[in-house]
């Protein structure tokens, strides 16, 4: 997080990360297609080979969020291939929030497990503790065949610390909750470690309302 | 980190810290130009501090003609240092000049942050008519005529055009600022992920060159525990095997029949137990480098028949035969006499164990060169330099071993025959000895076998240089 008090300006930082080839690019994509124009920037895609992403997607968002507060969001994703580690790190450095996209295949379950474990050790490499940092988990690629079932994601999602979404990215399905749903908690934590709600004069509801209002979101986070 | 942003942080988040760090002034200028070409507009870039970082414009006939009287310039000099510090807020400025022109300033907005402004003008609002009082009024050498005439040269723009035109040059320089911003990034990302890798691998390599010494170390530890071992085991034993020959000697008294099997035994098992705790000795001072040779001129034939003195009763009570092939006038080898013995004797030993009865041994030693460097080595063929030597062969008719157990042959503790029954005793160190004492005679050890016609053993160690 970056906060300049002088031009009221908070930039925070959620960062897309998950096994290579499990959608991370597509919801960045999706998130672009439907946020209001005038709230977003360019999709910047850094170097790909094969639509393959080598160093990082960008995608900036920008709104005032009442209160006279300009607030910057940067989604960016990691490359997903393993022997990218060292972008990896990098790009996860100072994330305010991850949102882990795993892949709902079957066949992908240990790719997710090792992408997993990859980002947590990344997260305490950067100094982060993997507990405290905000993070909620997408199940992408609903619609394939020969994927993890329904019950048994709710299932385990009764269980789990962290909010589950789950997301048919291409068709731009689910990407919109899951991205509320990092912010959500991002805010939360943020206000929890720097106070932003005095700072700012700004409630986390309303702050929310603001973040899906500004970026067109309305009917779709409340529905 | 409020102010001062540092680049790492402009990496973090993928920020653009100042526009001129970023955009090709080439390239802006460029687009200026042609801005210009086009529309006929002097337009201005400047950056968020106000440097001014592309400027195409044309002197207008109506900013001469004021600039020529002396109020005049003061006022133009006014207009120009406010256009220059106009600062949009989100929105464009119109700044008005006193000839009657505008000046439209238009911020530059980039990722949600203002990171600089560009100028158009000063142009003419289209619906201009006469000259303006502000005009006229500004120095009493103002002629209407002159100054109508000045001012008709100038570009008529109506609003909404402006507005038209700005989004225009927005949209283009955006572009520019994206792109510029995607190359600078790219290849900052990648100098930082060449640099994270590096990191990584330093801090790997220095783990395992750690890890190497902790190994090492206790490599020598395990050398000097063998070392003290055997010492402490031979010590007793001697006794024990000193003790039984006196008592088989008949020192103590006559030994009835079983009496004296049972001594001849225990003094034999003895002494196997002594050769085999002297193995393990060589072994532990040849690893840690302890064995010091004291190398002499030796004649290669000489050493031969030596060990065939040796070996004939047991070949002769096994019905193997046993010969030496070896020239008088060969070059002296240049070794220590007790080691090379130990070499012979050992591959002449493992010949005898593993040659059936009617078989055969042959011992023969062969004038060589002694090439230094890896087989297949780059540059082999220049950086080896051959020595002369002298090859040593051990030849035997037995068994003969299978091409995966020859690869495995050298090391300490292997035993071709790992069954706990096999036929033919020894610690395993025996080869292991062998290959380490030639090396330490800077020799080369090789071994050629066929299962069921029999094993080769060659031994090449320099010979005495006499031409050097």
């Amino acid at each position: 997080m970056q906060l300049d008090f002088t031009a009221r300006e908070l930039t925070v930082k959620l960062v897309y990360y998950g096994p290579a080839l499990s959608g991370k690019t597509t919801n960045l994509q999706a998130i672009h297609k439907l946020v209001h124009a005038d709230a977003s920037g360019r999709l910047m895609t850094l170097e790909t080979r094969d639509d393959r992403t080598l160093f990082f997607d960008l995608l900036p968002l920008s709104f005032q969020a009442g209160a006279g507060l300009s607030v910057r969001l940067k989604l960016f994703t990691v490359p997903g291939q393993v022997i990218h580690d060292a972008t990896r790190r990098l790009v996860l450095q100072g994330a305010d929030g991850v949102v882990f996209v795993a892949d709902s295949q079957r066949a992908e379950t240990r790719a997710n497990q090792r992408a997993f474990l990859n980002m947590k050790e990344n997260l305490r490499e950067n100094g982060m503790q993997p507990e405290r940092v905000p993070l909620v988990i997408q199940f992408n690629k609903r619609d394939l065949p020969d994927i993890r079932t329904d019950d048994e994601i709710d299932a385990l999602s009764q269980k789990s610390p962290e909010p589950v979404y789950k997301a048919i990215a291409t068709r731009g399905t689910g990407v919109v909750e899951t991205f509320l749903g990092l912010m959500d908690r991002t805010w939360l934590h943020l206000e929890k470690e720097h106070g932003l709600e005095q700072k700012f004069d700004l409630e986390p509801s309303r702050f929310l309302k603001e973040v899906r209002h500004r970026l067109g979101f309305t009917r779709r986070g409340e529905s | 980190m409020t102010q001062g942003q540092t680049s790492a942080i402009d990496l973090t988040l993928g920020d653009l810290a100042r526009l001129e760090e970023v955009v090709d002034r080439e390239a802006l200028s460029d687009v200026c130009r042609s801005f210009f070409e086009l529309f006929g507009l002097s337009i201005r870039v400047l950056s968020k501090d106000g440097t001014l970082l592309a400027d195409v414009h044309q002197e207008r006939e109506i900013c001469q003609y004021v600039n020529r009287l002396p109020a005049g310039a003061a006022a133009c000099a006014r207009t120009v240092a406010q256009v220059k510090t106009a600062t949009p807020d989100g929105a464009p400025v119109l700044l008005p000049c006193f000839t009657g022109g505008r000046y439209r300033v238009e911020p530059i907005r980039y990722q949600g942050r203002q990171v600089g402004r560009f100028v158009i003008g000063p142009y003419l609002p289209a619906e201009t008519r006469a000259v303006p009082r502000s005009l006229l009024e500004i120095d009493p050498g103002v002629v209407d005529d002159d100054a109508l005439r000045a001012l008709a040269e100038m570009p008529r723009v109506r609003p909404e055009t402006a507005g038209r035109l700005a989004a225009h040059f927005r949209k283009v320089v955006d572009l520019l600022l994206f792109s510029s911003h995607r190359a600078h990034l790219t290849s900052e990302m990648h100098v930082a992920s060449v640099r994270e890798g590096y990191r990584e691998l330093a801090e790997k390599t220095a783990n395992l060159q750690q890890a190497y010494n902790r190994l090492k170390e206790l490599d020598k530890l395990k050398s000097n525990f063998l070392a003290t071992v055997s010492h402490e085991l031979r010590t007793p034993l001697t006794s024990i095997i000193g003790y039984s020959e006196m008592l088989e000697a008949g020192i103590a008294g006559d030994l009835a029949g079983e009496q004296r099997e049972f001594v001849e035994t225990i003094r034999r098992k003895g002494d196997h137990l002594l050769a085999l705790i002297t193995s393990l000795l060589d072994l532990s001072k040849l690893e840690q480098g302890a064995l010091r040779l004291q190398r002499e001129p030796l004649s290669p034939k000489a050493l031969l028949d030596e060990i065939v003195t040796t070996f004939m009763p047991r070949a002769r009570e096994k019905s193997v035969s046993i010969s030496v092939d070896a020239a008088d006038d060969l070059p002296a080898v240049d070794g220590d006499p007790v080691r090379l013995r130990q070499v012979l004797s050992n591959l002449a030993d493992n010949a005898m164990k593993f040659t059936p009865e009617g078989g055969s041994i042959m011992l023969r030693a062969v004038e060589t060169d002694l090439v230094g460097g890896e087989d297949g080595e780059m540059g082999m063929v220049l950086m080896a330099a051959a020595r002369p030597a002298i090859r040593f062969e051990v030849a035997d008719s037995g068994a003969g071993m299978k091409q995966e157990e020859l690869t495995r042959i050298f090391d300490a503790f292997y035993q071709v025959d790992g069954s706990s029954t096999r036929e033919h005793g020894g610690a395993g160190l025996g080869l292991s000895i062998v290959k380490r004492l030639v090396n330490a005679h800077e020799g080369e050890i090789h071994v050629t076998s066929e299962v069921d016609v029999g094993t080769t053993f060659s031994v090449t160690l320099p010979a005495v240089e006499t031409d050097l």
